[in-house]
């Protein structure tokens, strides 16, 4: 590993000259949608020049920086609106789900009752059946409970995460059950043990369950289409599949849009990088 | 451990076991009550209907097998089948590949890793509305950057999500892209389980890294292969959002997946029992394939 000769140098040059190559390639639709959501309309409908490469950068950089583009987002579409359901639809998914999760997951780990283990693996039997199979019947039930297009449907009903439970509870099976039974003796109930002990030992898995749990409800969108169908209840994901739909859309507005809707999850990834790669190594490898 | 206690204290005796089951069905029972809600009922009723002809306003009606039956000659069908699996296969193989050759080479102590890691992992993060949004435009004929490239060098790019060829081509482009980065993570959480002392006995009897990576890197990392490739067949047999935006103009499709196919049938074209029969077909193929990778498991995969 650490034999400096020159084949080693020329080996490590030609691996990081891949290395970027492959960066900049998965860079490129970032950076390129970024420069086209600020072009103007016909800055957009201009083809590329074929020529140096020098005159290919200058056509991807915008003449004028329409930064109206993404005033325009919110002028056109009620873009406002369908940011502030996915955030509230968001937020109430990953916080109900997370505790919902982790009582079932506490419960399942460290408490003994009859039919405990039964339960637990008719719960992780249903990791295998697809959601589609079961969005009509949910949408019926959903129609029946007189919650078409509101926010309780758009919520409640992917607040029951049985990979959750699972990934919490492989977790709780790591503490010692002396921490358990020491409470105990105190007088403590489960519930006091598991909220005061057990959750803030569980900090990592909870952090990288919750971030995936809010990546996947951020970014979710056959439910919300199925089941709302007013432009007020519409999310983010909806929003904008709609609104790419219509042909007159025009194209730099659009990217705007789809800029607004990533920005937060990579802000939210920046700032906790470092915990959440391990979270979700961790929900891999245990998986 | 237990041994070591007070003998008899009030954590073993009846009335607290008692009480400690009443707990735990009380703890489980807002899972278990949403579950049975809406899984277990749900799955029931899916059962049901899957055998009925129903428009969602007029009562079901019970038509036996012929849902399943109108599958088998349905070529609409046919076709989102062929469609789902020229996604699946070439997207399944080449992301593990690829994920394996990266993390391999970001394991070694490289300049710039975290650059890297992050590069990579940044689709993940991407709402696959938005990633299908901005690639549509990247493949667009006319005004994309990538015919444009293309033209560069002379070529004359094709229309990419206007040939069921090439817009498979996009597809498989566009989920590498979006999948990579996760499956990379997992595969560096692999690789540093490894014990370091196989490398160096190794590199002692004078192995190549070439025959590292064959003999100890590959073998050894088999558990975390299995299981990402049954995670990317059963999310590629499920492909939806991507397809829907990147390939779909006003109300027909251009490249139907199995996915797509039950939600237009269902909720489009109001043939509710007809597309629940499909989506029955579509779990059964995920529990085939599941049930297939863990029979085959045994011939490949090493547990230490």
């Amino acid at each position: 590993m650490n034999r400096r000769t020159p084949g080693w140098y020329v080996s490590r040059i030609l691996l990081h000259a891949f290395l970027m190559t492959l960066a900049v390639i998965f860079m490129f639709p970032f950076v390129w949608s970024l420069l086209t959501s600020l072009k103007t309309m016909p800055e957009l409908f201009k083809p590329m020049p074929s020529g140096s490469i020098a005159q290919v950068v200058e056509y991807m950089i915008p003449l004028h920086w329409r930064w109206e583009n993404y005033q325009q987002v919110f002028d056109t579409v009620p873009f406002g609106t369908f940011y502030i359901n996915t955030v509230l639809v968001t937020v109430a998914r990953t916080i109900g789900g997370v505790f919902i999760a982790s009582l079932a997951a506490f419960a399942f780990a460290q408490l003994q009752f009859k039919g405990r283990d039964l339960i637990f693996f008719i719960l992780l039997a249903g990791l295998m059946v697809p959601d589609q199979v079961l969005i009509v019947p949910r949408y019926i039930l959903m129609r029946e409970f007189g919650w078409l297009d509101t926010y309780q449907a758009l919520i409640v009903p992917l607040l029951f995460s049985a990979f959750g439970a699972f990934l919490l509870r492989q977790f709780f099976l790591g503490i010692p059950k002396d921490f358990f039974e020491a409470a105990a003796i105190e007088g403590a109930n489960p519930f006091r043990i598991y909220w005061d002990i057990y959750m803030p030992l569980a900090r990592p898995a909870l952090s990288a369950f919750g971030f995936l749990m809010f990546l996947s409800s951020w970014n979710e969108f056959l439910w919300a289409l199925t089941i709302t169908n007013s432009t007020e209840m519409r999310v983010l994901s909806v929003g904008i599949a709609l609104f790419e739909g219509q042909y007159n859309t025009n194209t730099a507005v659009m990217l705007a849009a789809a800029n607004l809707a990533t920005i937060p999850l990579i802000v939210l990834f920046m700032f906790f990088q470092k915990q959440l790669v391990e979270g979700i190594a961790l929900t891999g490898v245990k998986g | 451990m237990r041994a070591h206690a007070a003998p008899e204290t009030s954590v073993h005796s009846t009335s607290h076991r008692a009480s400690q089951g009443r707990w735990g069905y009380l703890l489980i029972s807002p899972m278990m009550i949403g579950f049975s809600i809406f899984f277990l009922i749900a799955l029931g009723a899916s059962f049901v209907l899957s055998f009925t002809r129903w428009d969602l306003l007029n009562p079901p009606v019970f038509n036996g097998l012929s849902n399943y039956r109108k599958i088998f000659t349905d070529s609409t069908f046919g076709v989102a089948l062929f469609n789902t699996f020229a996604i699946a296969i070439p997207h399944v193989i080449l992301r593990i590949s690829i994920a394996l050759g990266l993390a391999v080479a970001l394991n070694s102590k490289i300049a710039f890793r975290t650059f890297y890691r992050v590069v990579f992992f940044l689709p993940v993060l991407t709402m696959p509305v938005a990633t299908a949004t901005i690639w549509k435009w990247i493949f667009d004929p006319k005004y994309g950057p990538l015919n444009g490239v293309l033209a560069q060098a002379g070529i004359a790019g094709p229309s990419w999500l206007f040939n069921q060829g090439t817009a498979i081509f996009a597809v498989v482009i566009v989920l590498l892209w979006s999948g990579i980065g996760y499956d990379l993570i997992i595969f560096l959480a692999g690789l540093q389980a490894i014990p370091r002392d196989y490398y160096e006995a190794s590199a002692l009897d004078g192995a190549s890294g070439w025959q590292q990576f064959r003999d100890i890197t590959v073998p050894l990392l088999t558990p975390t292969t299995f299981f990402l490739s049954v995670i990317a067949v059963i999310g590629s047999l499920q492909v939806f959002d991507l397809v829907y935006v990147m390939t779909r103009v006003d109300t027909s499709n251009r490249l139907p997946t199995l996915v797509y196919y039950i939600y237009e049938r269902g909720f489009e074209a109001g043939q509710m029992g007809y597309a629940i029969s499909v989506a029955w077909v579509l779990l059964i193929l995920i529990l085939g394939f599941t049930f297939l990778q863990f029979r085959l498991q045994r011939r490949w995969v090493h547990y230490q």
